[in-house]
């Protein structure tokens, strides 16, 4: 076996260690080898590996991790103090940037909080909610694709990364079609959605599922059975089923650990009840275990809208209402009606009777709640986010400490934690 | 064991009971319908009514069910019954109250981009509360004349004019001069003035803040500034000694306009003309910056340099040296400078100098133009001389240093005075000619109080924050009598007026309270 002595570290107190090469015996380290102090480090709040800007303060001892200090809020944008200044439509380009992987999710989960507190949550059109749970499931795979892209490429699968990517860019585009924008769509209202969809979107959507389930299929070829990539996932960043509940997890992660909570299956909302779709369910809770569940989400993520694209009736995309939805131009700059309506609606925002209510969807991440206070004027009281990956970074707290160090970024990874929704 | 007392089965109760959507209510008797039922929480709308003029019941917009009543009552212009049960929210009246609005927009034009109101239009407002349905009706409106200059201050659009008279009633009943009337009927009917009459009374503008619509508005607001972008700060116009209560509407740094603010007490719920304009003065030809022998100084080196005149001056003699208070000044300016000119210093004379005399009414309009002249009377204790007396002894020599507060305007005789130092919120003749010249906060930018001539002490508040070294007066006369070794510790105007409370009868009973933020007229506080 060969031995060299590696020179001092920078740390003194590590001093001088012998690099052995092959496989270590017991004789090969002794006492005068073990580092005296831990190395505190430091990753992020800019860091390559981080996603989106948060900061974990380590302690490693060798290559394991002894404590972790996870620092949040480094995006922090006030979204809750700025909604209690904007009327209730306003506040829809906010939540486009919560989850801004999956930004229709929140939109949706936003209106339907709304709705629920005004009383119009049964009221909305059905071609609406058909094309809500159209582009959420959208944004569903958008964020998932994200997740799965970027952690792989970190473990060093970079071509993983550009399949993912280009799926995701596909279905990007069909999301600018219909909303105007890549990522800040603000497509969804109160009371239904901004537009329908345009001509033959239906078909391209259709293909681009197609494709995408092509390029999917590739990465997970590619991952799925890669010794590597086992080897870096199996039995890592462990979360216990009976940790769910206490801990408040939800989403992929819950699911991970083989709780079958989904609140799309467990609490329908939108038309969700109509289609027929699993819910993936995990077994070790191990990073692995959120790998395949996402990936799987994916597939049936995909099988909700095509079923959707199906069966969606015609029908308006709006509740007709003129105290919730903009009237049409003509009627606008026509009628004295109209006008005042669209004068109100703009200057003083809907008019929400007083109440509370707390309203949850199943987001990228999980259960994503919002806690509304309306004060029966145009502008919330209080509004407040539940943000899934909030709980569900929590858990590391617990879980990175007995970790190596290399095993920080792929757990990190697949809490698939959101800095906009995270830190709001 | 005594009888039981007879019962007086023939006087009627003080209180009647009302059932309101099916709740009974204790109301008494002889109260107004429409305000039984806002005061219980059913917000009936109306235009018409108001609560400071007489109820035609023109608008129907009021109208309630009234079980036994062939056809839905107007509320305004009923009186609560004992066993009355009164419907605001079936079916039938929320139909009722849409047609009306139906009926109001059927030629109302579509000006809410241009309109003024737009903000605060209660027709907005009720339409968006109680209708909002699409337009039934196509064709073209009823075609009516759209500026029309009916006077002075005002602007009238005939076609935006609901027909309602709040403003013809506020002209008859609160102006006592009946300047404007209907003419024609039906849809061709428009408010007018009399032939070869204007709208001219000293009360007009408050026919603007009746009007529920854009169609009389202010000259001097028309197109100034959107109303959402308008923020309101409770004060008291210092107009007159009456001290109306008023709102000071203002945004970004400028003051738009004055509106009366409800007091039953003192002005119910108007105010004059000349009231409303007195914001203009409040931001015109404002004196800012310290100056010492007219050059313009750092207020700390103007400060010094006034003591030290104000002390040579007294030490050579205290008899000669003058203070003039203003009666435009607040209750705890005038306070903190009677502490350091008669307690700290021992001035010998005090005068009281302000706006002359003028015309009054039996309405709302004092002859005395000051807004505290009874304050400074109360708190300067006698002998308060006035500004002859002071011409006399400046002229005979009496006098040859003075200190003023206020009094702008005030021309003193040259090359008699020794020293003059002056606190002026304005520029004119007193600052220019000046030794020391201090600036001074205007009444829109100070929490202070003025007393009315009922001697009713009221707040201000500030709107606006004082621009360049202006300080309100009474840290100005603070910093005076740190230099002089007269310790007017005070840190605030709360402060300035506990002492003062403590010190005069008048004002012990009183509470300072909280200051009134600032309140953006959007949303909830919009008054339309």
């Amino acid at each position: 076996m060969a031995e060299r002595e590696a020179s001092s570290d920078h740390s003194p107190a590590i001093g001088r260690r012998r690099v052995v090469l092959g496989e270590p015996e017991a004789s090969d380290f002794d006492d005068n080898d073990l580092p005296a102090e831990s190395m505190p480090l430091r990753m992020g709040p800019s860091h390559p590996a981080m996603h989106g800007t948060v900061r974990i303060v380590l302690d490693v001892e060798g290559e394991m991790v002894t404590t972790s200090d996870i620092q949040i809020g480094y995006l922090h944008r006030g979204f809750e103090k700025e909604s209690e200044n904007a009327t209730w439509t306003q506040i829809f380009p906010y939540t486009d940037r919560l989850n801004y992987v999956s930004p229709m999710l929140n939109n949706v989960g936003y209106a339907i909080a709304v709705e629920k507190l005004i009383g119009i949550d049964t009221s909305i059109p059905e071609r609406a909610q058909y094309i809500r749970v159209i582009v959420g499931e959208i944004s569903r795979i958008t964020d998932h694709l994200t997740c799965l892209g970027a952690s792989a490429m970190e473990l060093g699968a970079f071509t993983v990364f550009f399949y993912l990517m280009k799926a995701r860019e596909w279905l990007w585009e069909l999301l600018e079609e219909i909303s105007g924008a890549r990522l800040t769509h603000s497509f969804v209202r109160i009371g239904g959605v901004v537009a329908d969809m345009p001509e033959g979107w239906a078909g391209r959507l259709r293909a681009v599922l197609d494709r995408a389930r092509a390029a999917i299929a590739d990465a997970d070829r590619l991952l799925t059975r890669n010794r590597i990539f086992r080897d870096r996932m199996d039995g890592v960043g462990i979360i216990r089923k009976a940790d769910v509940a206490g801990w408040g997890l939800t989403g992929p992660v819950a699911r991970s650990t083989g709780l079958a909570y989904d609140v799309r299956k467990d609490h329908p909302y939108l038309v969700y009840d109509r289609f027929d779709f699993e819910v993936p369910v995990g077994a070790t809770g191990d990073n692995f275990d959120r790998y395949a569940v996402r990936l799987e989400e994916i597939s049936q993520s995909m099988r909700i809208i095509e079923q959707a694209l199906t069966t969606i009736p015609s029908g308006p995309i709006m509740i007709d209402d003129l105290r919730i939805t903009l009237p049409a131009k003509q009627e606008t700059y026509n009628t004295i009606e109209g006008m005042i309506a669209h004068f109100k609606l703009i200057m003083d925002g809907i008019h929400v009777p007083p109440g509370e209510v707390y309203s949850y969807t199943e987001g990228g991440n999980g259960e994503l709640g919002f806690y509304l206070v309306s004060d029966g004027t145009g502008q919330p009281w209080k509004c407040r986010v539940r943000p899934p990956c909030f709980a569900n970074l929590a858990i590391l707290a617990k879980v990175l400490p007995g970790l190596f160090l290399a095993d920080v970024v792929p757990t990190f990874g697949m809490i698939n934690m959101i800095g906009g929704e995270c830190d709001r | 064991m005594a009888a039981p007392a007879e019962p007086k089965a023939t006087e009627p109760k003080a209180t009647v009971t009302v059932t309101i959507d099916g709740k009974e209510h204790e109301f008494p008797r002889g109260q107004n319908l429409l305000e039984a039922c806002r005061a219980v929480g059913a917000d009936v709308p109306y235009f018409c009514y108001h609560k400071g003029l007489s109820s035609p019941a023109v608008c129907r917009q009021c109208l309630v069910e009234v079980k036994g009543a062939p056809k839905p009552v107007p509320s305004c212009y009923t009186m609560v019954a004992d066993k009355m049960e009164v419907s605001t929210s079936s079916p039938k009246i929320l139909d009722v109250r849409r047609q009306m609005l139906e009926f109001t927009l059927l030629n109302h034009p579509i000006d809410c981009p241009i309109c003024d109101k737009a903000g605060e239009c209660i027709l907005q407002r009720q339409y968006f509360d109680w209708d909002a349905k699409l337009a039934r009706n196509e064709g073209s409106k009823v075609r009516k004349a759209k500026v029309v200059d009916i006077g002075r201050h005002i602007v009238l659009d005939q076609e935006r004019c609901i027909l309602c008279t709040r403003c013809i009633r506020v002209c008859d009943e609160v102006a006592k001069q009946s300047e404007l009337t209907m003419a024609y009927r039906g849809a061709r009917q428009v408010l007018t003035t009399a032939p070869g009459h204007r709208l001219d009374n000293p009360y007009s503008l408050n026919t603007v803040d009746v009007c529920p619509v854009g169609a009389l508005t202010d000259k001097s607001f028309r197109f100034a500034r959107r109303v959402w972008e308008l923020v309101s700060v409770p004060s008291i116009c210092p107009g007159c000694a009456t001290g109306c209560n008023v709102e000071i509407h203002s945004a970004r740094g400028k003051i738009h306009r004055l509106v009366p603010r409800e007091n039953l007490e003192v002005n119910k719920f108007w105010m004059c003309d000349e009231g409303r304009f007195t914001y203009r003065a409040a931001q015109q030809d404002r004196f800012l910056l310290a100056t010492v022998s007219g050059q313009r100084a750092s207020l700390a080196t103007a400060v010094s340099k006034g003591a030290r005149l104000l002390e040579e001056a007294l030490a050579r003699d205290a008899r000669k040296v003058g203070v003039v208070f203003s009666a435009g000044a607040t209750n705890e300016d005038t306070h903190a400078l009677a502490r350091l000119a008669l307690d700290g210093l021992k001035i010998g004379r005090a005068y009281l100098g302000g706006a002359p005399l003028g015309w009054s009414d039996n309405i709302l309009v004092s002859a005395d133009k000051n807004p505290n002249t009874a304050g400074v009377e109360r708190i300067v204790p006698p002998p308060l001389l006035t500004l002859k007396d002071l011409a006399g002894d400046v002229a005979s020599g009496a006098v040859s240093t003075l200190l003023v507060l206020g009094n702008a305007s005030l021309v003193l005789p040259e090359g008699r005075l020794a020293a003059v130092v002056v606190l002026s919120s304005h520029q004119g003749p007193l600052v220019e000619t000046a030794n020391v010249a201090l600036p001074v906060a205007s009444w829109a930018e100070v929490e202070g109080s003025f007393t009315n001539r009922h001697g009713r002490v009221q707040r201000l508040n500030p709107a606006l924050a004082a621009r360049g070294d202006g300080l309100p007066a009474w840290r100005v006369a603070a910093l005076l009598g740190h230099e002089l070794s007269v310790d007017l510790a005070y840190t605030s105007a709360a402060e300035v007026f506990a002492d003062a409370s403590a010190r005069h009868p008048f004002m012990q009973s009183l509470r300072w309270g909280p200051t009134a933020r600032p309140t953006l007229l959007r949303f909830g506080a919009s008054r339309g």
